[in-house]
């Protein structure tokens, strides 16, 4: 067990580094898009600007505290998109039958699978965050470290999420519209005020689309420590992560391949 | 010795049918109606240690399924597979590092990258050492003539020479048993000759067992001596390439070339064509003497030319077809 996760990871930092460097071949294309991505962020804090202008707080949130929970959720979508860059395309993959030449490599299928690709742009998700969080909350040296463990344990949220909706396609046939969806949804819960949620919706952020435990609980840890919402969160980031990669092999046993001329992207 | 025992081998695949039309959309949300279609339906054979084994059938006969079940890509719904010892639906990690597979349809290698590039990176998927990947790839280079092309992306590659380049990448980790699924598929002449001969040398060289499905005769005549023939799920047969072409080819062709116009008049002789002093005839040496005949053809004027041969393989393969009364595409989803 301990042997494979090992060279699990001795995976994924092999695909990192090799995705990396070819990503650096454009390096015209590499600028441009994480520059873009950056601005692109970076013009909804205006948007926060103006409206803490006007309002004192929000559901309990202050400008500072939101731009805390925009700063955890986009590192750690950029961190699960620079690392794990073909959890959005799992569903294309299994669908035109690409998943064939992952199952030839004597390797994880699902860690494989995800980590072969990155996604330019999340390196731009990332840089934004943190430049955003030491930003609003200063070099501190503490909270800095908390700051990359959350992003740690949020990246995992969402790649656990994508890896199960995702995964469906297994099962239903199509699943990339439930996958989209659940993405957006696991988004947008998670950069407004928690106080904007009551009763169902609240129910829902703390179970099925995990997004309170992405930067909501993140958030008032860095405000105000405590053991044991750190604990909760990473007994929930282990949890979904098992449930995702069992998920996923569960539907694997049903795959059926296909044959469509493809290439590997 | 066998290094791959298949036995009673099934795959049953289930499809979803709907009635044409937005009725028949909305019937398949609420009443889903299923057929089952049976991909691969009881197959048994052998392939020994070192072989060129060709698995032939017409499109949807499951040939492709057949190689992805042996290649751990498909869990069998019954029966036995044993490759090297291993079951590939269990064991697909270990055997993946001793087979070696190439999808004639579908590239391994990365899209935007060279060659080099990829082969790399699958020196480290396979866990082989830095010097050990250079030596392979120092060789197979060498041996698939790829040495100008190592450093040019995929994409501007030619079909032929990313082929090659797919081929050489399969056997970077130097696998005992090699699965060519339609590798000339698509190719020229010249470059499936040329395939053909890597495959020849490759099975030689290496000592490889090459396992080789295809639609083409020429892959068959030229690399196998054995053929296993397979349609809508089953074998049909199971014969040596020498054994296929001796029994199902009495027919010989004849092209004779006269000196001046001839009226060939001979009961059991069918004329194929006829140009100017040129003829070809088919005789079917089951039912009359070629001796006779070619004796009784001489007769008739000068003999300028006179060649005899045996029809293509194509025509006997697409005789048997034929004869065991099937056709294509049965099986929609496999080819």
């Amino acid at each position: 067990m301990l042997t494979e996760a090992k060279k699990n990871i001795k995976l994924i930092g092999m695909y990192f580094k090799f995705n990396l460097y070819s990503s650096m071949e454009y390096r015209a294309s590499f600028i441009i898009q994480v520059l873009g991505m950056i601005i692109n962020n970076g013009s909804f804090i205006f948007f926060w600007w103006i409206l803490f202008e006007n309002v004192e707080s929000i559901g309990g949130y202050g400008f500072k505290d939101v731009m805390m929970l925009w700063a955890i959720s986009s590192t750690a979508f950029g961190l699960s998109h620079v690392i794990f860059g073909n959890v959005r395309r799992i569903t294309e993959i299994i669908m035109t039958g690409e998943l064939d030449s992952y199952l030839l490599q004597p390797k994880d299928v699902l860690v494989n699978l995800i980590s072969s690709r990155t996604i330019i742009s999340a390196w731009g998700d990332m840089f934004y965050g943190i430049i955003l969080f030491i930003g609003v909350n200063g070099l501190n040296i503490s909270d800095f470290m908390l700051f990359l463990l959350f992003n740690c344990t949020a990246a995992l949220f969402f790649t656990s999420i994508l890896v199960i909706a995702n995964s469906l396609t297994f099962f239903i046939g199509n699943a990339e519209g439930i996958a989209g969806l659940i993405s957006e949804f696991m988004i947008t819960f998670s950069i407004y005020p928690e106080g904007i949620y009551k009763g169902i919706a609240k129910l829902v952020i703390y179970s099925v689309v995990p997004a309170a435990f992405v930067s909501l609980i993140p958030v008032r840890i860095i405000n105000n420590f405590s053991i044991k919402w750190l604990l909760i969160l990473f007994v929930f980031v282990i949890l979904w992560s098992v449930f995702a990669y069992w998920f996923f092999y569960r539907g694997l046993k049903k795959y059926e391949s296909g044959n469509l001329i493809v290439n590997k992207l | 010795m066998n290094i791959i025992n298949v036995k009673n081998l099934k795959k049953n695949f289930k499809v979803k049918t709907k009635k044409a039309g937005l009725k028949g959309s909305i019937q398949s949300i609420f009443n889903p109606t299923y057929r089952e279609v049976k991909a691969v339906n009881d197959i048994s054979f052998e392939v020994e240690k070192g072989e060129i084994l060709a698995f032939i059938g017409p499109n949807g006969a499951g040939k492709s399924t057949t190689i992805k079940m042996l290649t751990g890509i498909l869990h069998p719904t019954s029966g036995d597979i044993d490759v090297i010892g291993l079951i590939p639906a269990k064991n697909r990690k270990e055997l993946s590092y001793k087979i070696g597979t190439v999808f004639g349809q579908k590239s391994q290698l990365w899209f935007h990258l060279p060659p080099l590039d990829s082969f790399h990176l699958l020196g480290k998927i396979y866990e082989l050492s830095d010097s050990y990947v250079e030596k392979r790839i120092a060789y197979l280079t060498e041996l698939f003539e790829i040495k100008e092309l190592l450093e040019i992306p995929i994409r501007k590659l030619s079909l032929g020479q990313r082929i090659r380049c797919e081929i050489a990448a399969s056997l970077l980790h130097n696998p005992e048993i090699i699965f060519l699924d339609e590798p000339t598929i698509g190719l020229d002449v010249v470059v499936k000759q040329k395939i053909r001969d890597l495959i020849k040398k490759l099975n030689k060289e290496e000592k490889s067992t090459i396992f080789l499905t295809s639609h083409d005769a020429g892959d068959i005549e030229q690399l196998c001596k054995r053929a296993i023939i397979i349609n809508h799920g089953e074998i049909v047969l199971n014969e040596t390439v020498k054994n296929l072409k001796y029994n199902y080819m009495n027919k010989k062709v004849i092209d004779i070339k006269y000196n001046e116009a001839v009226n060939i008049n001979i009961p059991d002789v069918t004329i194929l064509k006829s140009k100017g002093y040129a003829v070809k005839v088919e005789i079917d040496s089951s039912v009359c003497d070629i001796d006779e005949i070619i004796t009784e053809l001489i007769k008739l004027g000068k003999v300028a030319d006179i060649t005899i041969s045996d029809p293509p393989l194509e025509e006997i393969i697409s005789n048997i077809y034929q004869q065991k009364s099937i056709g294509g595409d049965r099986v929609e989803e496999d080819s």
